[in-house]
């Protein structure tokens, strides 16, 4: 048999032997045994030293066609089967995406939090501060002081809850702050009061003695109801969403007059009337109104030279209509079920 | 308030829907708290005679009735009432009939006999507030017509509730005047129209008033030959409507004119006044009264009381008394119409637990300017329903005479306030329908206004101004925002800084709690604090809810406990919480107590329970302490460290003090087991308690940008055994002093004891990495630097150096 073809059985065996290779492994040996340092072509090429120098050209330009042809589609088989061991990988590497994720221990901010953050976005937007004042008030602060008669039933030891020493209590309403900031700054003034009040209620599901309130206040030359009502109902649209309508009703309040409460038309049924807002399509969340003459006079401020308007809102209240909570006791319970919804 | 909308209408036109009507309150300040529609629901209630009663074979407590209830044949019903007899007509709900209630009649075995029906009582049929018996109808009506038609029910009651500043709406011409002004409406007084007699009434009875700051005004009338008896059916009705139990004309007029006037009257029986004769003085402390809810009531000389020669008859304003009521003997009444001052009507009111609805209204303010005209309507129609004589003349004692205060109004200032622009004539308006008179002033723009006496709360301009506010309708003035005048909105610094706290708790696995500031008188007992630890003073409440709740806390810690205590209770086992709240201490020199803001925190059990991808992190002392080594480094604060400290409240060797720089910022450590005990705790539980203060005043608010390392760094280990007394902070000191300014980061990544480390020794292995800014460092620089460490870990810590 001559060498070219012995060539030709070599090239025709080892395309056999490298598309028959199932693994890189075998490939590898296909490879070795063919082009290897003994391999059968290697061999050949080693030997055309021996061959007369008629032969060699011929044989040699076969030998290294082969060679060529064999490392062409050594490489283009081994490419095939590293996609197939790749693609065997990934298959076997398919997890199960429904197991539970690994997630890093996080709290959330609690409920009561969430709406004051809220509140105070909306107002901060506005143009107002935060003020603060402490919660163990003196009677001047939170009943004088906001034109509170003497003998007003708030102020009773049924209502009010007292310490030790005389005309010292816990505030019943975040409005106190309102007196303290007037009587340390000069108008124009915009703030509004988040934080803790107390009232002697014995607790059930919609009492408690301590709850949350946001107080607010602008006082300023030209303040009018039209800004107090504007106000409101642009704090209203942003909290409640902006299909919200509002409504003014006249009311009664030692510190401001004219005074209102505040409805919002309800978010249950959107004033059709529901069981929420007891058929009535409304739900009052705040109470209001231009700060009385006799405030301004108290903090040194002129009622003929500045106006101002002044509003209260529960906190709890808020919460407890926007999320449907039904047991204002919850929020103080701090079960951790409770405090992981919001 | 109950108002009766067909009995409004004697006063006022209006005509409109009940919604609308009472939408119209509503957004005038008279808040309709619930409408009841009387007669609804009874259209299918017939009028039924009783034509037998047998008593029931089975049951001692019902009868058997056959009623003719207008159907072909008597029908059977079943009763337990015991108030009718027979030949009585009263309602009867046939079987398939929805009572107002909602409940609806079935044909029922009642104890073995079959009912067909039900006859009814007043509150079954909403008619009412009787609960006693039957409804017993008038014999005249006609058997089998709907009830509804046959009494002439149908009407509408407005419950109102009138804010306290507005006595003049607890009568029915102050609300009929509200509701003038706000439809439109034209005011209708009632006409007076009396036939006196010619006996004058001063020759009969004498008024004296000996406490005329008490009372201002006293007016009586007399009214001979009355004949006590039932008002008409009419005026009945209405008196129910509104709530008010009929009782005789006399006594069923005074109730009507103080309810259509809000002017309490009283109807004294004359024959039973001593020498005819009413003083009106202080009581005195050793007296007592009988007053016609039959109760002996003791009086002291703060109260005012109606007398005659021989003592107290009446409490004045408040009630009358038993001596002189009016029975069915009487025929000569004194009428009273007076005025007294309010806060001393409701001192005594409150004092003896007595509210009635002549002390609600006196207490609010009448008017007394009023007082005659409600005494001239009562006498009218004592005339007119008891065909009584009414003599001539009023006594009218009227010492302090209280006159309708003038004032101005600038229309500018009313739309200045409201941000409205009224004409000076609109605003005119408003107020006359009010019936507050206004008359242009000399100045521009100006009204000169009076107001009349039963409007005491409209004191000043302000007060005005809401009138018109209210009236005009707040709904109508258009909305606007504040001017801008410079105002800027945002959270002050230390606000921030206070959120950023909590954020980073937050991320750090903590949840966010609230706790009442009230706590326990003894919380410091709890958590092992004696009697004179500071935290053991606290301010105390004078009328707490309840002893649990009567100090204010000094400490977070309690409350942390608490809300750990109280979920593990609840089988929650993996707790951590925090709160950033107030405590409260004493300051003995000043008023209020120091307010401290504090953030503290607890923890136990785990971070995370056992999960399918590892094992669960246990809680411990160095878990609070990497929340917290987070929480400072989000504030930037750099020069802290943690001093070993002993506190009751804590494990002696698990607790350790906060400092920044050298402020003292908390506390943080492992509860002392005692406390776990005594809270019966399952598992340990770390808290921590910090100084908002002091955290925030150490917070860098601006962090400088340094520059990324541009050369790689070469890190490199090095594991030493050392004697277990030798603390991480020790070693790390030696590390860094030696380690020189190459040495950048000292890391602990392995802590061992036990086996194959001698007794009372521990193996640590750091990984300690250098650099330089400005070149990359060559092993040998490194490895000598290296070797400066260990030969000091040696020398000054006697460390035996592992090699690796
Ligand atoms: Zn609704």
């Amino acid at each position: 048999m001559s060498v070219l073809n012995e060539l030709e059985k070599i090239k025709e065996e080892g395309q056999n032997e490298i598309s028959d290779a199932s693994s890189l492994e075998g490939l590898e040996s296909a490879r070795v045994s063919f082009l290897g340092k003994k391999g059968k072509v290697t061999t050949i090429l080693k030997s055309l030293g021996d061959l007369s120098s008629e032969e060699r050209p011929a044989i040699g330009k076969k030998a290294n066609e082969v060679r060529q042809f064999m490392e062409n589609i050594i490489n283009k088989r081994k490419k095939e089967l590293e996609n197939e061991v790749l693609k065997r990988k990934l298959e076997e590497e398919v997890i199960d995406i429904t197991l539970p994720g690994k997630r890093s221990p996080a709290g959330k901010r609690h409920l009561i939090t969430q709406i004051i953050d809220e509140i105070t976005d909306v107002f901060i937007g506005l143009g107002y501060k935060v003020a603060e004042g402490p919660e163990v008030e003196t009677e001047y602060y939170n009943f004088d002081a906001l034109n509170t008669p003497v003998d007003h039933p708030a102020r009773s030891l049924m209502d009010t809850l007292y310490t030790q020493k005389d005309g010292v209590l816990l505030r019943t309403h975040t409005s106190p702050v309102q007196v303290r900031v007037m009587k340390e700054t000069l108008p124009p003034v915009y703030i509004i009061a988040p934080g803790k009040a107390y009232r002697k209620d014995v607790p059930d599901p919609s009492h408690s003695p301590m709850f949350h309130q946001v107080e607010g206040l602008a006082v300023d030359k030209n303040i009018t109801f039209g800004d107090l009502k504007g106000t409101l109902e642009a704090f209203a649209k942003q909290i409640f969403g902006a299909d919200r309508e509002v409504r003014l009703r006249p009311h009664f309040f030692p510190f401001t007059e004219p005074s209102v409460e505040v409805d919002v038309s309800c978010i249950m049924c959107n004033g059709k009337g529901c069981r929420v807002c007891g058929g009535v399509g409304w739900l009052e969340i705040l109470g209001a109104g231009m700060v009385d003459p006799n405030v301004l006079n108290e903090v040194g401020y002129d009622p003929e030279e500045v106006s101002g308007f002044a509003f209260g809102m529960g906190v709890e209240r808020i919460a407890m209509l926007k999320y449907g909570v039904n047991d204002i006791r919850l929020f103080y319970e701090n079960d951790l079920r409770f405090l992981e919804q919001f | 308030m109950r108002v009766s909308l067909n009995w409004l209408k004697d006063y006022v036109d209006f005509n409109m829907s009940v919604e609308e009507l009472v939408e119209r309150l509503n957004l005038s300040g008279t808040a309709v708290e619930s409408v009841r529609y009387l007669g609804k629901g009874l259209e299918n209630i017939v009028v039924g005679q009783i034509r037998k009663i047998e008593p029931h074979p089975n049951a001692d407590k019902l009868v058997v009735c056959q009623v003719d209830a207008g159907v072909e044949e008597d029908i059977t019903i079943v009763c337990g009432a015991k108030n009718m007899k027979k030949g009585d007509k009263v309602p009867v709900a046939l079987v398939d009939t929805v009572l107002p209630n909602g409940i609806k009649i079935k044909k029922a075995k009642l104890r073995g006999v079959e009912s067909w029906g039900m006859m009814c009582s007043e509150i079954e049929l909403n008619l009412g507030e009787d609960t006693s018996g039957l409804m017993i109808l008038d014999s005249n009506l006609k058997v089998g017509e709907k009830l509804g038609k046959a009494l002439n029910l149908e009407d509408v009651v407005l419950e109102l509730e009138i804010t306290p500043n507005r006595p003049d709406c607890m009568g029915m011409i102050g609300v009929a005047r509200e509701v003038a002004a706000i439809t439109g409406g034209e005011l209708k007084k009632p006409a007076i129209e009396i036939e006196e007699a010619n006996e004058l009434a001063n020759d009969f009875a004498g008024v004296e008033i000996m406490d005329a700051d008490l009372c201002p005004r006293y007016v009586a009338r007399i009214i001979k030959d009355v004949k006590i008896g039932p008002s008409p059916q009419w005026f009945q009705k209405r008196l129910k409507a509104v709530g008010l139990r009929p009782i005789n004309n006399i006594v069923d007029i005074t109730n009507y004119v103080m309810w259509e006037t809000s002017q309490p009257l009283h109807a004294f029986d004359y024959e039973k006044l001593k020498d005819g004769k009413i003083i009106v003085r202080r009581a005195g402390n050793d007296e007592t009264i009988l007053t016609l809810d039959d109760m002996e009531r003791q009086l002291n000389d703060s109260m005012l009381v109606i007398a005659d020669s021989s003592g107290p008859v009446a409490l004045a304003g408040v009630m009358g008394g038993a001596s002189s009521e009016v029975s069915e003997s009487t025929t000569t009444i004194l009428l009273e119409s007076a005025h007294f001052k309010p806060t001393n009507i409701m001192r005594t009111s409150r004092g003896l637990g007595l509210i009635s609805e002549s002390s609600l209204r006196f207490e609010r303010g009448t008017d007394p300017n009023g007082v005659v005209f409600a005494a001239n309507r009562a006498a009218q129609l004592m005339a007119e329903f008891a065909d009584g004589k009414v003599l001539k003349g009023l006594i009218d004692v009227y010492p302090k005479i209280i006159n309708p205060r003038t004032m101005k109004l600038r229309v500018n200032r009313v739309n200045k306030i409201l941000g409205t622009d009224l004409p000076a004539g609109e605003v005119d308006k408003i107020l006359e329908s009010l019936e507050i008179e206004a008359s242009k002033a000399e100045q521009d723009n100006q009204l000169n206004v009076l107001i009349p006496t039963f409007r005491p709360d409209l004191e000043r301009e302000i007060d005005l101004v809401e009138e018109i506010g209210r009236i005009y309708g707040y709904n109508r003035i258009q909305s606007t925002l504040p001017e801008s005048s410079g105002k800027q909105g945002g959270l002050s610094l230390s606000q921030k800084i206070e959120k950023r706290i909590k954020n980073s708790l937050i991320s750090s696995g903590f949840w966010e709690t609230i706790n009442y500031s009230f706590v326990t008188p003894n919380f410091y007992d709890k958590i092992r604090l004696n009697k004179e630890h500071p935290l053991a003073t606290y301010i105390s409440l004078k009328n707490p809810l309840s002893e649990d709740q009567s100090v204010l806390r000094t400490t977070l810690i309690p409350g942390l406990l608490d809300v750990v205590k109280r979920n593990v209770n609840r089988n929650i086992y993996n707790v951590q919480v925090f709160e950033m709240g107030r405590v409260f201490r004493p300051v003995s020199e000043k008023e209020l107590p120091d307010e401290l803001l504090m953030v503290g925190g607890a923890a136990t059990g785990s971070w995370s329970e056992g999960q399918w991808f590892g094992k669960e992190q246990p809680i411990d002392f160095f878990s609070i302490k990497g929340a917290i080594e987070s929480l400072l480094d989000s504030l930037g604060i750099e020069d802290w460290f943690l001093q070993r400290a002993l506190h009751p409240t804590f494990h002696p060797g698990k607790c350790a003090e906060l400092f920044i720089n050298s402020d003292v910022a908390g506390i943080l450590g492992e509860v002392h087991p005692k406390v776990n005990t005594a809270y019966e705790f399952p598992n340990k539980v770390v808290v921590f308690e910090f100084f908002v203060d002091v955290l925030v005043s150490h917070t860098k608010s601006i962090t400088r940008f340094s520059e990324i390392p541009r050369y790689p760094g070469i890190s490199l280990d090095v594991s030493l055994i050392v004697d277990e007394k030798v603390s991480n902070e020790q070693i790390i000191k030696v590390v860094r002093t030696t380690g020189g300014k190459l040495l950048k980061e000292v890391r602990l990544f392995d802590l061992y004891t036990g086996k194959n480390i001698p007794t009372g020794k521990k193996s640590l292995a750091y990984s300690l990495t250098y650099r330089a800014a400005d070149r990359t460092l060559t092993d040998e620089e490194v490895m000598r630097v290296q070797e400066r460490v260990i030969a000091g870990l040696e020398k000054n810590l006697g460390a035996e150096i592992r090699v690796s």
